[in-house]
């Protein structure tokens, strides 16, 4: 139990990465608070506390940390995706996605870290499209990457007492990979071929995830701040060029 | 004339993309040694041009110090220093016995060492004339992320990388600067080597299909050609590039840009 007495609040928490990372929390010890668009999920254990929140409301936003307990552990997870290229991409696109995973990150970070206590740990759910780019998620990639600058200034601005660092997921296994490989001319040859760019022969879970989130969030992570800690089960590690598989 | 006046050494110098950089370097006016273990190098043909050979096996420190003494007896100064010699094997790490790891490491990274460490005294005298000297070393793509089957080669690119930024960190209060190129993949003997060797992992594929496939990964659409290397080993060999130092220079085509290329 890594997160005994500590305030937990994670954003997007009502299903995938998110979701398990609340489960993980929880399981740690830790008191949890999570929102998302929309009503309370079904199954959320019931010591988990729901807040129906938009996190591109800045005011919405300012309002619930403001009736909140000190909060040790923010997770900014709720991120929204668009598959297409700049010239596809509308106005209504870049409200979207910047709307959520810039502004949002940015509203949730800037009315919770003063109600931050001194040792607290803000973890980010960057993506390894803030690195490398992905074909046609044009807004979605630099998103990201706004993201990963972010992590890296509040670690400069408010260290020593706040921590912040970010996760960047590589293919996770949650319902937007099966949604897209649906899409596929062959979803069988599709997944197999995505596998096997993968040297973990897997794709990760929502608890790959929320494992790193738990140490992040945890005093064993004293003194990491700053940085990027891809999950990807060693994709990115790999060339996009394999040969061995065209 | 972007080189007028100044001397360079290109080791690997007559093979795939050193040849690219000398020929470069000579239309560009400066004198140029191409070092390597023969006048032929790794191309079956050689045509002559205009370089001086020199004799050099990059992994024996007296034929890098006889190198530097020629050059010295020749021209007094080295403005520009190359480190292209370089070799791959392809091979899990399973698969490497500990002599061909050792041949990479000393080839790849000693002979990069021993080359610039005997080139030193020679590149001091060049920028002590006010203008920088230009180390340029073989870094790779392949240091920064993995091809299958490559692992001595990986390590060995990775090491280069390393270095380069402690030779900058070091001399460059000598007026020295040191560079990496890193390559993805260009059109050379050594990726003609990969595409029939162990490394392929052809799939009954055609070395033609192969090809086409490789290029289609690319965001250009193609790989490289040794001209596309010699390009950015001339800038930053020359005087345009007198800021740029400790720098790892990636040149892929985009290669390296983007994820993986799900068949989706």
């Amino acid at each position: 139990m890594r997160l005994v007495g500590k305030n937990a609040f994670v954003t997007g928490g009502r299903q995938g990465i998110g979701r398990g990372i609340v489960d993980a929390f929880v399981s740690e010890g830790a008191a949890v608070t999570t929102c998302g668009r929309g009503p309370r999920p079904e199954g959320l254990s019931s010591n988990i506390v729901w807040h129906s929140l938009d996190v591109t409301d800045a005011v919405a936003v300012q309002k619930l940390a403001s009736n909140m307990k000190t909060t040790d552990i923010l997770v900014n997870n709720a991120g929204v995706q668009v598959e297409k290229t700049v010239t596809d991409s509308s106005d209504a696109d870049w409200d979207a996605v910047i709307g959520v995973n810039c502004r949002g990150v940015f509203n949730v970070c800037r009315a919770f870290i003063p109600r931050m206590l001194s040792g607290g740990s803000i973890v980010n759910i960057g993506s390894i499209s803030g690195n490398v780019a992905d074909p046609s998620m044009a807004l979605y990639n630099a998103s990201k990457a706004f993201v990963h600058g972010l992590t890296r200034s509040i670690a400069v601005d408010h260290g020593p007492d706040i921590r912040c660092n970010a996760i960047c997921p590589g293919w996770i296994e949650t319902g937007m990979l099966d949604a897209g490989f649906d899409l596929a001319t062959d979803p069988a040859v599709a997944r197999s071929d995505a596998l096997a760019r993968h040297p973990s022969r897997r794709f990760g879970t929502p608890e790959d995830i929320a494992n790193m989130s738990v140490w992040l969030a945890s005093d064993e992570a004293g003194f990491a701040t700053g940085q990027l800690f891809t999950i990807d089960g060693g994709m990115t590690a790999a060339s996009p060029l394999n040969p061995g598989l065209f | 004339m972007m080189l007028k006046g100044k001397t360079a050494l290109v080791t690997g110098g007559r093979g795939g993309i050193g040849r690219a950089i000398v020929s470069r370097f000579l239309r560009e006016g400066a004198r140029v040694y191409a070092a390597d273990l023969t006048p032929e190098g790794s191309l079956a043909s050689h045509d002559e041009d205009g370089s001086v050979f020199v004799k050099l096996d990059v992994t024996k420190e007296d034929d890098a110090i006889a190198a530097m003494d020629e050059v010295s007896n020749a021209s007094g100064k080295l403005d520009i220093l190359v480190n292209a010699a370089g070799i791959e094997i392809e091979k899990t790490i399973e698969q490497t016995t500990l002599e061909e790891w050792n041949r990479s490491f000393a080839v790849n990274v000693t002979g990069t060492f021993l080359t610039s460490k005997h080139a030193l005294p020679l590149m001091r005298i060049a920028s002590s004339s006010g203008t920088s000297a230009s180390i340029i070393n073989f870094g790779s793509y392949d240091g920064f992320i993995a091809d299958p089957g490559l692992a001595a080669y990986c390590a060995t690119k990775g090491a280069v990388h390393a270095l380069t930024r402690a030779m900058a960190c070091d001399h460059g209060p000598e007026g020295i600067r040191v560079n990496a190129i890193c390559p993805g993949y260009v059109d050379t003997p050594m990726l003609q080597s990969f595409f029939t060797g162990d490394g392929s992992g052809g799939d009954g594929k055609t070395i033609d299909q192969l090809q086409k496939a490789v290029r289609d990964v690319h965001p250009m659409r193609t790989y490289g050609t040794p001209e596309d290397i010699a390009n950015l080993v001339n800038w930053l060999a020359s005087d345009e590039a007198r800021y740029a130092s400790g720098q790892l220079w990636v040149l892929d085509g985009g290669l390296s840009a983007q994820v993986q290329q799900m068949k989706l």
